[in-house]
């Protein structure tokens, strides 16, 4: 037996595991009847389905006679392991309402890491730069305000493509800063902070 | 008939308004301008406009992304004339005959019979919906439990039939989604499933997140991996009328490309994407010169141009009378309905009229829109052409992220969205359609919801499906599209029809 398609032998193995993770999660519901279902009758039978359509796919790996390598893409399993550890310790370090501004920010980088890092389990620069940007985006617009969450999300997304020149993209995140904050906060009226939250 | 009129009337009564008119024009233009970009198709623009739209009024709302949806389209269209890179998988076959067409310097009247043969479809395809939407809906009203849970099977097999590559996969995927769009609070039980304590999640997961994710961050990340290659032939397009030849030689097809086109948009599973194929097929087989094409043929622009824009609105046939999605598309126009507090189904042309009709008659108006402003403005979409790939992406992903963030002002829909980047990235490298597991996520609590109430209703007897006509003949159509597709020199056949497209 040997593996001749790579990319039926993960999807089938990605098919597996979700059913099966359906299924047993679904254990924690009531299974009702076939008359009065109970929240876990339908995902236990639509896991169960999967799995089994994941297995199908699972076999046809082995006597496929489309050639796929096994190694569909980069994954480095160390990272997801850093990644997960640091997110547990994130998750227990978690700021109160009345925590000061370092200890905040800190907690940020410190998630901000954990999830980078299991992003860039999966693949090439170009998808956990772009994944890792939006994420930053996303923590910091409310503590630094749009027109920094804008720039960096700029600067670390273009980082990720082929060519990075630095004035050409400086010049584009001042232009797109610009432009959200007049398209979306002046004229779209969406509650943003614009500059950082301890200015105002 | 006279309400026929009645009904338009009021539809335009509503599209006129300088409101939805201004709507209308803005995702118009939206879409073309996100459409023209290259890899990027109408399910990724209707995904990074819809947060938009949030704000806006049901009608407007639904109007401004019927709108960028044929914005995108034509984007679509004219990047392949001019690109010969397919914004979407339904302009795939413009390539072969519209970009020759450009490299022989024709490239303006490529571009004006694609245009007119939309409107052309457009309105056809407008009249077409009008007839045929109110009767189709009088018999969904009639639909029970039962034959709403078949329905949904038979549209979602009739999807994964349509999709790329693997069946086996396809289905799969399909009931991926299904599960991801069970999780959240049950309505029946009020427990929240699959939750981990996550109280953002006991709401389910966010629709706008897995349509971005999967099919708007994925695609970019797709895009950079690859080198950029892109060769404009034409700067400059003068003359965008096609001659009075070229008019005779492309009336027909355009006619034969709506017919085929509308016909196939209301097929559950149907769309832009079969109907441009189809119609391409159909014009090499009837015409007198099929070695022509490939080679420049304007009937090979013409037929799949009016074919994809009628396909594309008619598939608004099922998703307006029975809340069904026919394809990725309308799965995001649910999501959307939903979002705004309407229940998609037969009962909104009853009960909301004024949305439904002003619709209908804003996808004419959309058109018209199409055709007045872009031809003239051509020009700037070629220069938006030569803008590169480093600069555009970073630009579209500021626009993402400030959309996803103000669905609920919090960073957990940003991380949620990048979270299905991921995923969606992996399914790219998996070769696994994201196309049905958006189908499946919009419909899963739909047919959970079904399906409960038919078993509660037959007490249990699971024959119910069988034993209603209406229901079984859905059940069957869907076991032998399963069976036709599984045949194995259907099987054959597709494999070739997805590796030549």
């Amino acid at each position: 037996m040997k593996i001749t398609n790579g990319k039926d032998f993960w999807a089938g193995l990605m098919f597996v595991a979700f059913g099966l993770a359906f299924m047993w999660k679904a254990q924690d519901y009531a299974m009702g009847t076939s008359v009065r279902m109970g929240p876990a009758y339908f995902p236990t039978v639509l896991g169960g389905m999967l799995a089994v359509l994941g297995a199908v796919v699972l076999f046809r790996a082995f006597v496929s006679k489309i050639d796929n390598p096994l190694k569909v893409f980069p994954f480095k399993l160390w990272r997801i392991v850093v990644g997960l550890a640091l997110g547990v310790v994130a998750y227990y370090t978690q700021p109160g309402h009345n925590a000061n501004i370092a200890w905040e920010i800190g907690h940020t980088l410190l998630s901000g890491l954990a999830v980078g890092l299991i992003f860039a389990a999966f693949g090439e620069r170009s998808l956990w730069v772009v994944l890792f940007s939006v994420v930053v985006f996303g923590y910091i617009l409310k503590p630094l305000g749009l027109v920094a969450a804008t720039v960096l999300l700029v600067f670390i997304s273009a980082w990720g493509g082929h060519e990075f020149k630095v004035k050409e993209v400086a010049i584009l995140s001042v232009a797109l800063a610009i432009f959200s904050v007049l398209a979306f906060v002046k004229g779209l009226g969406l509650p943003m902070n614009v500059w950082p939250g301890i200015w105002e | 008939m006279e309400s026929l009129f009645a009904n338009l009337a009021l539809g335009f009564g509503v599209a006129l308004s300088v409101q939805n008119l201004l709507y209308c024009l803005l995702g118009v233009l939206l879409g073309t301008l996100i459409g023209v970009l290259p890899g990027i198709g109408p399910v990724a623009t209707i995904a990074m406009l819809l947060p938009v739209t949030f704000t806006l009024n049901p009608t407007s709302a639904l109007i401004m992304l019927a709108g960028i949806y044929y914005g995108a389209q034509y984007g679509g269209s004219t990047t392949a004339i001019l690109v010969n890179i397919p914004g979407e998988s339904s302009s795939v076959v413009t390539c072969l005959d519209g970009y020759q067409m450009a490299r022989q310097g024709r490239a303006g009247p490529a571009l004006g019979i694609a245009a007119i043969g939309s409107f052309f479809a457009g309105c056809v395809a407008t009249v077409i919906i009008a007839l045929f939407a109110p009767p189709l809906a009088e018999v969904a009203l009639k639909f029970g439990p039962a034959e709403y849970f078949s329905l949904m099977v038979l549209g979602l097999i009739a999807a994964t039939v349509l999709a790329h590559g693997s069946l086996i996969k396809a289905i799969a995927m399909v009931i991926l989604g299904l599960l991801l769009g069970l999780v959240g609070t049950d309505v029946n039980s009020g427990v929240a499933r699959y939750s981990f304590g996550v109280s953002e999640l006991s709401d389910g997961i966010g629709f706008v997140s897995v349509a971005m994710g999967v099919f708007g961050f994925a695609e970019i990340i797709a895009n950079l991996e690859q080198k950029e290659k892109r060769e404009i032939f034409t700067k400059k397009v003068s003359n965008l009328l096609p001659s009075l030849q070229d008019f005779k030689d492309s009336w027909a097809s355009i006619l034969r490309g709506t017919a085929l086109g509308s016909f196939l948009g209301i097929l559950p599973g149907g769309g832009a994407l079969l109907a441009s194929f189809a119609a391409y097929t159909l014009e090499k087989k009837v015409s007198k010169n099929s070695a022509n094409f490939g080679k420049g043929a304007i009937q090979g622009v013409a037929a799949p141009e009016s074919a994809n824009n009628a396909g594309a609105q008619t598939s608004f046939i099922p998703l307006l009378t029975l809340g069904i999605p026919s394809n990725p598309v309308m799965a995001l126009m649910i999501g959307a309905m939903m979002i705004q507090g309407i229940a998609p189904g037969p009962q909104v042309m009853t009960e909301r009229p004024q949305l439904f009709w002003g619709m209908i008659a804003s996808m004419w108006v959309g058109n018209l829109m199409l055709v007045v402003l872009n031809l003239p403005m051509i020009g700037m979409w070629i220069k938006l052409l030569m803008v590169p790939y480093r600069i555009l992406y970073p630009s579209i992903l500021v626009f993402c992220c400030i959309g996803v963030y103000s669905i609920s002002n919090s960073p957990f829909d940003v991380m949620q969205t990048a979270a299905f980047g991921v995923v969606g990235y992996i399914f790219v490298k998996l070769e696994c359609e994201p196309a049905p597991l958006i189908l499946g996520f919009i419909l899963g609590p739909l047919m959970e919801e079904n399906l409960r109430r038919a078993m509660l209703l037959s007490r249990g007897d699971a024959l119910v499906f069988f034993q209603r006509p209406i229901s079984l003949t859905m059940l069957v159509i869907a076991g032998l599209l399963l069976a036709v597709v599984l045949a194995p020199t259907v099987r054959k056949k597709r494999e070739e029809a997805f590796v030549e497209a």
